[in-house]
């Protein structure tokens, strides 16, 4: 799949121009198009009792929202980007999915700052919504670890997490096509402990064996389009251990792709990916099922 | 009836403003809200002028431009760039396509930077039509 159009959707304080900057190596995979999406959260200029619906508060949002696309727009304009822009007031992800099925994008990039826990608890859950109803893949942007810039090239070094799974293969196949702009992917399997039990180390190194085994051949793929990649096993629980994987690697984004359980079950138990995207240090990206045909 | 003037504009406010000023003087205006919209009434209903944003969603001035000018049928329809995006900008983005293959365009017949007066841009309408 190309990513040709992508949706930078900011607040300004989560996701800035050096964040979009760094996403422009994608222009080797044909991205052509940014459209830069800011919601004004309905609550900071709705009725208030003696005031009224705040219309000159949502102008003063709009026009310093303006004055931040204009000035980013014509950096990209004077590259020969294509560039468009929507300031919306209203429900942050009734917004960002409206713009996306408007201007059929490819690719959603939100923005996570770093941020005190009770913050994020709040914040957290438009992120959380973005992922739980996305149909394209959503990239997830933060600071690196110990950080405050972002990276000069997030699609540098990839932690790509499997399980074999229709929605691992999709990932795969997405990363594919990004030879050029990806220079190394670590292909990831967290074996569960319960999978390791056997009554002697050859049972439990078979299984590391067979898992490898299968990575590598998912190596292979890469390499066949030019992508070195390198083959991990690690064990324990799946949020945990991607992580720690990642820093292993030194990974500048995880890549994982998300399958299309049952509302109800990702509302209540979450999911690795959703996870991932959500508490990880690193940038995360995820390649959502295919839609419904 | 007046010259038919397309205003293409994503800004409620500026359309507004526009439709306004060129009611005054006798035009008869026709709105887009962005540049998809806005080339399917260039075609269908050969404008004797566009007055044309640039930051857009769906289709931004800058690539509604090219296809005015590089359309045989069109590219006689003078284009009033009324944007917050330099002049500067505007031309150096028409270049670099231009650069990366496209066909070369000329520039805009009047360029005017957000915000304008009435009498401003009635000016440059007159300039035009007249």
């Amino acid at each position: 799949m190309n990513i040709k159009k992508l949706l930078f959707v900011t607040k300004f304080d989560d996701l800035s121009f050096d964040a979009l900057q760094s996403l422009l190596v994608l222009r080797k995979a044909s991205l052509n198009h940014v459209v830069f999406v800011n919601v004004i959260e309905r609550e900071k200029v709705s009725m208030h009792r003696g005031l009224g619906y705040q219309k000159i508060e949502e102008i003063r949002l709009r026009e310093t929202a303006n004055i931040r696309f204009i000035d980013w727009a014509e950096t990209l304009f004077e590259q020969g980007m294509e560039v468009g822009v929507y300031i919306v007031v209203g429900n942050m992800v009734r917004q960002v999915f409206d713009a996306a099925r408007k201007e059929e994008a490819d690719l959603i990039v939100v923005g996570r700052s770093r941020k005190r826990f009770i913050d994020q608890l709040y914040s957290g859950s438009d992120v959380t919504e973005v992922l739980r109803q996305a149909s394209i893949p959503v990239l997830v942007y933060k600071p690196m670890p110990d950080k405050i810039e972002v990276l000069d090239r997030p699609f540098e070094r990839i932690l790509l997490a499997t399980d074999w799974s229709p929605a691992s293969l999709r990932a795969e196949a997405y990363l594919r096509p990004l030879n050029g702009i990806v220079e190394q992917v670590h292909v990831v399997h967290v074996a569960q402990e319960k999978d390791l039990k056997g009554d002697n180390s050859m049972t439990v190194q078979k299984v590391r064996k067979a898992a490898r085994e299968k990575l590598e051949e998912i190596c292979d793929r890469f390499a066949g389009v030019g992508i070195d990649a390198r083959a991990h096993v690690y064990v324990g629980d799946p949020i945990k251990e991607i992580e720690r994987a990642a820093k292993d690697c030194q990974a500048t984004l995880i890549v994982l792709g998300s399958s299309a359980k049952q509302e109800w079950v990702e509302r209540f138990l979450g999911s690795v990916p959703q996870n991932i995207a959500e508490k990880s240090d690193y940038p995360t990206l995820i390649v959502p099922p295919p839609k419904p045909s | 009836m007046g010259k038919k003037v397309l205003v293409v504009d994503d800004d409620p406010d500026v359309r507004l403003f526009s439709v306004t000023v060129l009611e005054e003087h006798g035009y008869t205006p026709l709105e887009a809200t962005d540049g998809e919209q806005g080339l399917a009434i260039v075609k269908s209903e050969q404008p004797d002028l566009v007055i044309l944003d640039v930051l857009m969603p769906k289709e931004s001035g800058v690539r509604l431009f090219r296809h005015i000018k590089t359309d045989p049928k069109l590219q006689k329809i003078p284009v009033i760039i009324l944007s917050g995006i330099t002049q500067k900008s505007f031309l150096r983005s028409q270049k670099a396509l231009t650069e990366f293959g496209g066909a070369a365009v000329p520039e805009p017949e009047a360029y005017l930077e957000k915000p304008v007066e009435p009498e401003e841009l009635a000016t440059a309408i007159r300039n035009l039509l007249h």
